[in-house]
């Protein structure tokens, strides 16, 4: 017989795994892409999968833990709002950094097929 | 078993956390350093949940929305340094 326990574990080591595989390979892709947007791909998959998913993980694998109490309700749920947090956080900002630094020239577009709000910094 | 595969995956963690802090240092411009700094702090985040699960201290978890509170502050404030010039009031 599967017990709520084993299932709710087994759900979040998967979730803990999954994160850590993508902020390893976000980690890679921050020493090995060329320029910087190139690189926002690798921090949108360090933000939403090496960090949302796993908190979610954390907070299905709190609840299950007798071990801390009573306070195991307060990590589960403090683990769900810290999600949701960055879950929404965590694309603002890197568009609004990606805007501030096309805008104020700072890298340059490459590789470049055209850039039609500033054809000067293409390629 | 739950507890080998916590430990395990902070220090798949903290190892990303290294390769990160090299781009973060050497990045060649701002926007490189701060989008390193932003995903090692979601990283930090996410390593605060893990360590109070592991040593069973719960209270270790408060840190954990400031930080990522935090983090989109020094977004906005660079994205409006960048643009404006100034920081602005």
């Amino acid at each position: 017989m599967l017990s709520i326990e084993a299932v709710l574990r087994g759900v979040g080591a998967a979730l803990l795994c999954l994160g850590a595989f993508a902020g390893l390979v976000s980690a890679i892709g921050f020493y090995r892409f060329k320029n910087f947007y190139l690189r926002l791909h690798a921090a949108t998959v360090g933000t939403i999968w090496g960090c949302v998913f796993p908190l979610i993980g954390a907070s299905l694998i709190s609840v299950t833990m007798d071990e801390l109490g009573e306070a195991k309700w307060f990590a589960a749920g403090a683990s769900i709002v810290t999600a949701v947090i960055v879950f929404l956080l965590a694309p603002a900002g890197s568009h609004a950094l990606a805007r501030a630094v096309h805008k104020a020239r700072v890298a340059r577009v490459q590789p470049c097929i055209s850039d039609a709000l500033d054809p000067n910094l293409c390629g | 078993m739950i507890a080998e595969i916590i430990l395990a995956v902070i220090i798949i963690y903290i190892v990303s956390i290294i390769l990160l802090a090299i781009r973060a240092i050497k990045g060649p411009t701002i926007g490189d350093q701060v989008l390193a700094i932003d995903v090692i702090t979601y990283i930090t985040v996410i390593l605060f949940v893990l360590i109070s699960i592991y040593m069973k201290a719960a209270l270790l978890i408060v840190i954990a929305i400031p930080l990522a509170l935090w983090i989109y502050a020094l977004d906005i404030y660079i994205a409006k340094y960048l643009e404006k010039g100034d920081l602005g009031a």
